[in-house]
């Protein structure tokens, strides 16, 4: 009886932060469903009528359709784009023995821990010179460097569990080292590959401080800086309703990807550290 | 392997120059920049940058505002650790010691906030601040505490405080898997020993789980206090942009005022100086207090 009773104890706390966690969330997916006037007369219960008018006003009038497309470019060009950089760095670093590399290792490595907001205001002045500055692609350049230091963490560990007689019997048999990397090791790190794309795609779609600073024209604007131009203007007009949309709009995939690969996602977390 | 000396040269080259290029010129080159642009008064167009030495150092230490960040910036770091550190070792605990049978819905559901990204849950959580449409006021006044509600974010006193619980709610998940990841490591038989000798879970909990997981605990810290110094400004800027009056204003946040909006890149920089200087400065004083000697059994 008394165990039972402690059990009951232990388990409110969870019960409790679990309603924390999802209420908040649910709330907001409910909001977008309600009228303005039903936000403010009814702020905890469900809308009378489901309707999907803030989704469109969102999609139309708050040119959301155009920030899910730039933020998906961002999304894909910058994973990419860290991909090509960090798989041959990490494959140099994990397995080639040359001078230096137990130091670029903690270069790398090292950079994760400084923050890197004092860099921001010469990039800033760097992306304008080079044409860069309020160009999507000049932001994924930038978001996929930030990325290196955890891909290149993650890639190398997964990078030592391969089997080193592998390449060896695969250069006895003529294999370039280009093809070793290519046809080998690329291959066989698959899993480490996609964890840590989907871990950047993550960060890439959530990012918003950056693309605030390097982003200027409404036309560039990714997801996250969209929803915050929503919020400002709703202090105004009261659309509440189509700023919870909006919100809803940019959590939607990540809801999709997180039940996809939660597994890999929260091991690819603990793993490598994110930056933010 | 045949290789010559050569070639495997311009392997290497292949595999570490483009990225290192690229390293250098959007990491590195930036930072060590962001020392030097400290040491002018620059408006931005490069016409205007004048050399003034160390004014802006000058000009930091007199400004009244640069300490409040700083306190700001402690606060969030203490109540942060203090907040996610007790409850992310509750529930680790909870999860894997309890044997729970709905212990991977909570483990699923507790990490989720941590993918969702910072505006989202800036603007979400102003929404449950709201005055007069947001869940903790209207909370309130559901079970007659009229007399608690306030507007949170508006208020001068209030303001800083109502940060930390979205801080704790986006962190805790994170914190809760490594330290599971940890106590998954600790072998059953401490547990089983410790149960013979007569040791009560609570016992346990003190003599074998926390001493065990200390490594745990202790990158655990580390990781929040470098994550909210380096980043806590996002929060800031999303749900209060340092207001009212200065009240939330961190170092991050003061920076991108001063040189994004303000135009004051030479301060800016400066700023960006003291952040990085002080995070160094309590990473190593952190490292130093928490070296505790091995636990061996």
């Amino acid at each position: 009886m008394k165990k039972l009773l402690s059990r009951i104890v232990i388990r409110l706390p969870l019960i409790l932060w679990a309603i924390a966690v999802i209420y908040p969330i649910l709330w907001m997916f409910i909001g977008a469903f309600k009228s303005n006037a039903e936000i403010y007369a009814n702020p905890w219960g469900l809308p009378h009528v489901f309707n999907f008018q803030n989704f469109s006003q969102a999609w139309n009038e708050y040119n959301i359709d155009t920030s899910v497309f730039n933020s998906l470019i961002v999304t894909v060009v910058g994973a990419l784009l860290t991909l090509i950089m960090a798989i041959p760095t990490a494959y140099a670093l994990e397995r080639i023995v040359f001078k230096g590399n137990r130091f670029l290792f903690t270069l790398y490595i090292s950079a994760m821990m400084i923050p890197t907001v004092l860099g921001w205001i010469p990039l800033f002045f760097l992306l304008m010179q080079l044409n860069l500055l309020d160009n999507i692609f000049g932001l994924s350049i930038v978001y996929a460097v930030s990325q290196l230091p955890f891909s290149i963490f993650v890639l190398t560990s997964f990078m030592g569990t391969i089997p080193k007689a592998l390449e060896e019997s695969a250069a006895m048999d003529g294999l370039s080292p280009y093809g070793v990397l290519w046809k080998i090791i690329t291959p066989l790190s698959m899993t480490g590959i996609i964890t840590v794309t989907i871990m950047n795609a993550i960060q890439f779609w959530n990012e918003y401080f950056m693309a605030l600073i390097f982003l200027q024209s409404e036309e560039n604007y990714t997801l996250a800086l969209a929803i915050d131009y929503i919020s400002n203007e709703a202090e105004y007009t009261n659309a509440w309703g189509t700023l919870f949309a909006s919100l809803a709009i940019a959590i939607i995939p990540v809801i999709v990807l997180y039940a996809i690969f939660q597994r890999r996602i929260s091991k690819g977390m603990t793993e490598g550290a994110i930056k933010g | 392997m045949v290789q010559s000396k050569k070639q495997k040269y311009l392997f290497l080259a292949f595999c570490l120059v483009p990225t290192m290029i690229m390293f250098s010129i959007f990491t590195l080159y930036p930072l060590f920049n962001g020392l030097y642009y400290s040491l002018f008064s620059w408006s931005g167009s490069s016409s205007a940058a004048e050399f003034t030495g160390l004014s802006n150092y000058v000009k930091l230490f007199n400004d009244s505002i640069i300490p409040r960040t700083i306190f700001h910036d402690y606060f969030l770091v203490v109540t942060k650790v203090f907040g996610i550190m007790i409850l992310a070792t509750f529930f680790a605990v909870a999860l894997t010691q309890l044997r729970i049978k709905e212990a991977p819905f909570y483990r699923i559901v507790f990490f989720f906030p941590n993918i969702m990204s910072v505006v989202v849950i800036g603007i979400l959580w102003s929404f449950i601040y709201n005055p007069s449409l947001g869940l903790i006021n209207s909370g309130l006044e559901l079970v007659g505490l009229d007399s608690w509600t306030r507007p949170w974010l508006g208020s001068e006193d209030w303001a800083l405080p109502s940060l930390v619980l979205p801080s704790v709610w986006a962190g805790i998940g994170l914190f809760m898997l490594m330290l599971m990841g940890g106590i998954s490591n600790v072998s059953k038989s401490y547990y089983e020993a410790a149960e013979i000798d007569g040791a009560t879970e609570w016992q346990q909990f003190w003599k074998v789980t926390l001493p065990l997981i200390w490594p745990q605990i202790k990158i655990s810290i580390l990781y929040i206090v470098i994550t909210t110094l380096n980043g806590s400004f996002i929060i800031v800027q999303v749900m209060t942009g340092g207001g009212p009056n200065n009240s939330t204003h961190v170092m991050g946040s003061y920076l991108y005022q001063q040189a994004f909006q303000q135009y004051n890149f030479g301060y800016g920089a400066t700023i960006g100086v003291m952040i990085l200087i002080l995070s160094l400065i309590t990473v190593l004083i952190m490292q130093f207090f928490m070296r505790r000697e091995k636990v061996e059994y």
